[in-house]
């Protein structure tokens, strides 16, 4: 597939892209590093909104600032930026989320000389009128700093025409999601792994044009593949940066048919109403879709909506990700465990990290897992 | 009609052959850092025991970390599959086994019909794990094969509390400069390793009868600790090491 | 046989911690005979805004004060396991940890908390308060509030303050709710005023120790400090800490300090290592130092200075979102810094605690900040403040070794 082998060389380099974007397009670059930056705030501005997902390197640079109980994804991230690798970034916004990442953003302010630093202290709870209120509050204060930060003026219709792609990309890559959960032949877990890292790296009106085309292609092949009956699996969790994962579950005789992953559905859960003020209908959406769980709603929202994402994909079972000294989805983890075993939904903890992996050990927990399904 | 079960571990390799659904042979070897060949010197040298050739038709599975670099082998399955099916073989009322490996500890839940329905395994610092006692009996200048049995003398056991490896290191070096007598902190170091397989193994949802395979099950102070935290009695099987291997022969039998 | 008692020891033990462990006995007491006495039982964190339930007549129940007690008594790593068996990693904060798994058991040093009616939780000191209130409110079955206060990076925005504004009437309509009745706005001007009062006065305790020697160390206020935390907003509190500040200024007048022969004066930060206050002030106390002030103890009274008693709901908004651990680490590092100038500090001992990641994160910067400022040597502790599995004896008696040979060396040139 053509378009895929653009999308990859992108993820696989991200860095060298987005300068190269720069260079040559003129646009200006906001590194992000969560599913709750109001990214479409940043494209309406002009510029290219870089989703940060951590470093392979080895953390020596960021060991000075941060603790060895500080969960790799921000010492990755805070690697990549003191070591120079990020010194081309215009800008970095810091939505509120874990505490872990309220500090990145004070150690990130006081040692990274890169660009501007916009906080947006976003509510931690989505379930009252006062904090959608300040939602709002926040998502307009944010518009009017970014317009200082970057020396634009963000008119409505930007912030429309914003929205109305981001509306694409999100409804193209839930297409995605369905034609693999429908067949899951059709395309390699990797290569939708590589699909949806292009929305958080590539230029997104290109990025949408290469996307159009993937699906295309794919449902054309969906006519020709024939299913095989393949263990369907859900992942669960914070973010997945381990695209091997895929493979290994492939090889063992599985699929991922569905996720519940911030680099995952959780990014594109949820479309933005293109009536009435654009900023109220960008808090609307972060107020409906699915939580993070560092985000209050009520107390059982990511159990139920896990175990509907089970079931509506047919899955045999559900296989949490869970990022090493990530506080919020530790905590979620037993309840989510618990109702999954009411439900009879088999499942497997994985604990993960972004730097080098045991890879036998993964292996071993996967494959003994699929054999139990 | 034979079948044959690799066990191919971090430290060692174990074989098991059967014939007719029996055991017939076992064997073990130090893996070395070829597991590949590991794997195939111990499926010689068991087929030579058993007066058998390579080309007579054997299903072999492999199993342990090593399963995937056994090339002859006619599938590989994972040491969880296969310490139930042995275990099962051993003792076919087992509902639990805790295997206490070089690099991994396990628990895992068998359902009544002995098929695998919950497993947990140890997180990915080696603190209960075969490793740490190793570790701990070097700290203490103790063979390995006596350190549980030295356990048992201890009267009061040192208590050890540090997760870590390396911190737990720390503090069996200053009980020894403070004069603490040996067997109270290889008790202590048991008592700390059973601690953390009993978390495990409350995690998978502790049922009996109760096994215990892999190595550590030969060292008598670490299943007395383990059971004294358990609260239980455990089964033991004088095959405790091969029983990845036995498994792996007897799930040979079911390949067509 | 009698233990000899020694004199010397006699004469610096505080007089008014049998008064306080009485207080304390007395308040877990009454909360665990709430359901008697028909009263209402509200859990709520540290840092939250325990007035309102003062005026409403709740008895107010401090998880992070049973997770310290449990530290103490050190049953931290018994429960901790507990917890770790019910699926929660033995990476989560151990207050937490400890909290979830004695509610399913009614452990540790009291038999348990009393069951709560409701539970309060306010996000200004860790985001992890939010996820163990969820795990309670799921297990007890009981309504929650959240007080979302915006962490203050920079500032302070006219949006958060608008917010939190709005919250503190939606947390009043709620307590109004489930006590079914109304909130009396007189009684509630006047418990604020008392919880001023009680701030104020500790910040005076706390203030004693300028004197050289000090009447207090630390590890005295880490324990003296249940108050404040505990019965903030009550008559009791007051007197209480009127009587030990009359206690310090005696001390000061009789020449008594905490550590018998003070040469050098230390900071502490972030929350204490419960079960080795001992050790740690024994072995501090052998150098000669006292631990004269720390970030801890102090936040309960570090947000005053934004708190209008006359108007103590409007101005709490503030109060109670710009405290210590709500603010960025640039601002945490000044305040460290008028510390140390306050209380005249040779050395900052920070306590690296795996448990509150909001603390920890930021201490090597705000480290580095001091030592450009004002040139002081400090010592990095890796422990836990429940979870004894994470402390290593001998190495942290090293360290500390190592760390007072440098504070020796810098105060003799």
């Amino acid at each position: 597939m053509e378009s895929l082998e653009i999308l990859t060389a992108a993820v696989a380099d991200p860095f060298t892209y987005a300068r190269k974007l720069k260079k040559d397009g003129g646009k200006k670059v906001v590194g992000y590093m969560c599913t709750y930056a109001p990214e479409e705030i940043i494209f309406a501005a002009g510029a290219h909104p870089l989703r940060l997902f951590g470093s392979n390197k080895n953390i020596i640079l960021a060991d000075g600032h941060l603790q060895a109980y500080c969960c790799s994804l921000v010492r990755g991230v805070l690697e990549d930026a003191l070591s120079g690798d990020l010194n081309f970034l215009d800008g970095m916004i810091f939505p509120h989320t874990c505490d872990t990442v309220q500090r990145l953003s004070d150690i990130w302010r006081l040692n990274v000389p890169a660009g501007f630093h916009l906080d947006v202290v976003l509510p931690v709870k989505l379930n009252t009128a006062s904090a959608r209120e300040y939602l709002i509050d926040v998502l307009n204060l944010f518009r009017s700093n970014l317009e200082k930060a970057l020396k634009v003026k963000i008119t409505g219709d930007d912030l429309r025409k914003s929205i109305a792609l981001y509306n694409e990309i999100r409804n193209s890559l839930k297409r995605v999601y369905e034609l693999k959960s429908k067949n899951p032949q059709i395309i390699k877990g990797k290569d939708i792994y590589t699909l949806l890292r292009g929305a958080m790296i590539m230029e997104r009106s290109s990025y949408l044009k290469l996307l159009q085309s993937a699906i295309k292609e794919l449902e054309k092949s969906a006519i020709k593949t024939t299913n095989t009956k393949k263990k369907r699996l859900v992942l669960s969790g914070g973010l997945c940066s381990h695209p091997d994962i895929y493979s290994v579950i492939e090889d063992a005789g599985g699929d991922v048919v569905a996720d519940d992953l911030c680099t995952g559905s959780r990014y594109f859960a949820g479309l933005i109403k293109t009536d009435g003020d654009p900023i109220t209908a960008i808090a609307e959406r972060y107020l409906q879709r699915v939580i993070c769980s560092a985000k209050h709603k009520d107390n059982k929202s990511r159990a139920e909506n896990l175990i509907q994402t089970a079931q509506e994909n047919g899955a045999d079972g559900v296989i949490f990700m869970l990022l090493k000294f990530c506080d919020p989805h530790a905590f979620d983890y037993p309840y989510l465990k618990e109702a999954l075993d009411k439900a009879v939904i088999p499942s497997l903890l994985l604990e993960v990290e972004d730097q080098p992996q045991a890879q036998g050990q993964l292996q071993t927990r996967i494959e003994a897992f699929l054999e139990t399904l | 009609m034979y079948t044959a079960g690799i066990d191919i571990g971090s430290i060692t390799t174990k074989a098991a052959l059967f014939k007719y659904g029996k055991l017939a042979a076992t064997k073990l070897i130090f893996t070395g850092y070829n597991s590949e060949a590991a794997g195939k010197k111990i499926f010689t040298e068991i087929l030579q025991e058993a007066g058998l050739k390579e080309s007579e038709h054997i299903k072999v599975v492999s199993t342990g970390y090593g399963r995937g670099s056994v090339s002859f082998a006619d599938k590989a399955i994972t040491e969880i599959t296969c310490h139930a099916a042995g275990a099962r073989y051993l003792n076919n009322t087992i509902r639990f086994i805790i295997d206490i490996g070089g690099q991994d500890s396990k628990a895992i839940l068998l359902d009544e019909n002995g098929k695998v329905k919950n497993f947990v395994m140890n997180d990915k610092c080696a603190a209960g794990t075969g490793r740490f006692l190793e570790v701990m009996a070097r700290a203490l200048e103790i063979d390995l094969d006596k350190f549980g049995a030295l356990s048992l003398k201890s009267q009061k056991p040192a208590p050890i509390s540090s997760l870590c490896t390396v911190f737990a290191e720390s503090e069996v070096i200053s009980l020894i400069s403070k004069g603490v007598a040996r067997e109270d902190i290889a008790a202590g170091i048991h008592e700390s390793i059973a601690t953390r397989v009993s978390a495990l193994a409350a995690r998978a949802g502790l049922t009996v009868p109760v096994m215990i395979t892999g190595g550590v099950a030969k060292n008598i102070g670490a299943v007395k600790a383990l059971e004294k935290a358990l609260n239980i009695n455990t089964i033991i099987s004088e095959h405790a090491q091969l029983t990845g291997a036995i498994g792996a022969a007897v799930l040979a039998q079911n390949l067509k | 046989m009698a233990e000899e008692k020694d004199p010397e020891k006699e004469k610096r033990k505080i007089k008014s911690v049998k008064k306080m462990k009485d207080i304390m006995t007395t308040y877990y007491i009454e909360a665990k005979m709430a359901e008697q006495t028909g009263k209402k039982v509200a859990w709520i964190t540290s840092g939250g805004p325990v007035e309102p339930l003062i005026a409403m007549d709740v008895i107010p129940v401090y998880p992070e004060n049973h997770g310290a007690m449990i530290g103490a008594s050190k049953m931290g790593i018994d429960l901790c396991q507990k917890a770790e068996a019910m699926n929660y990693s033995s990476d989560l904060c151990s207050y937490a940890r400890s909290d979830i798994s004695c509610a399913t058991v009614n452990g540790g040093p009291i038999g348990g908390l009393p069951k709560p009616d409701m539970l309060i939780c306010c996000n200004n000191i860790c985001g992890t308060v939010l996820k163990w209130y969820e795990v309670q409110a799921r297990y007890f079955n009981v309504p929650l509030f959240i007080l979302d206060t915006p962490f203050c990076h920079t500032q302070f925005t006219d949006e958060a303050r608008k917010y939190v504004r709005k919250q503190i009437e939606e947390y009043i309509l709620f307590l109004e709710d489930v006590c079914a009745k109304k909130m009396d706005h007189d009684r509630m001007k006047e418990v604020g005023k008392i919880s001023v009062e009680g701030q104020r006065l500790w910040q005076a305790v706390l203030d004693t120790a300028q004197n050289k020697p000090a009447p207090l160390s630390a590890f005295d206020a880490f324990f003296h400090l249940a108050l404040i935390v505990t019965l903030r907003g009550t008559k009791l509190a007051v007197d209480y800490y009127k009587e030990l500040l009359a206690e310090m200024k005696q001390r000061i007048a009789d020449g008594i300090g905490a550590v018998a022969n003070e040469k050098y004066r230390l900071l502490w930060d972030n929350l204490p290592i419960w079960y080795r206050t001992k050790w740690l002030s024994e072995k501090f106390a052998a150098a000669d130092a006292c631990l004269v002030a720390d970030t801890y103890t102090s936040a309960w009274c570090g947000a005053l200075k934004y708190i209008d008693e006359n108007n103590f709901l409007e101005s709490m908004a503030e109060g109670y979102s710009r405290i210590y651990l709500n603010i960025g680490i640039d601002e945490m590092a000044r305040e460290v810094i008028k510390m140390v100038d306050k209380y005249d500090v040779d050395g900052l001992v920070m306590h690296s605690n795996r448990s509150c990641k909001p603390y920890s994160f930021g201490q090597l910067d705000i480290q580095r900040i001091v030592r450009k400022e004002r040139g002081l040597p400090s010592l990095m502790i890796e422990a836990d403040m429940v979870d004894e599995r994470f402390f290593s004896e001998s190495q942290i008696a090293t360290r500390i070794d190592a760390f007072m040979e440098l504070v020796r060396e810098r105060k003799g040139a």
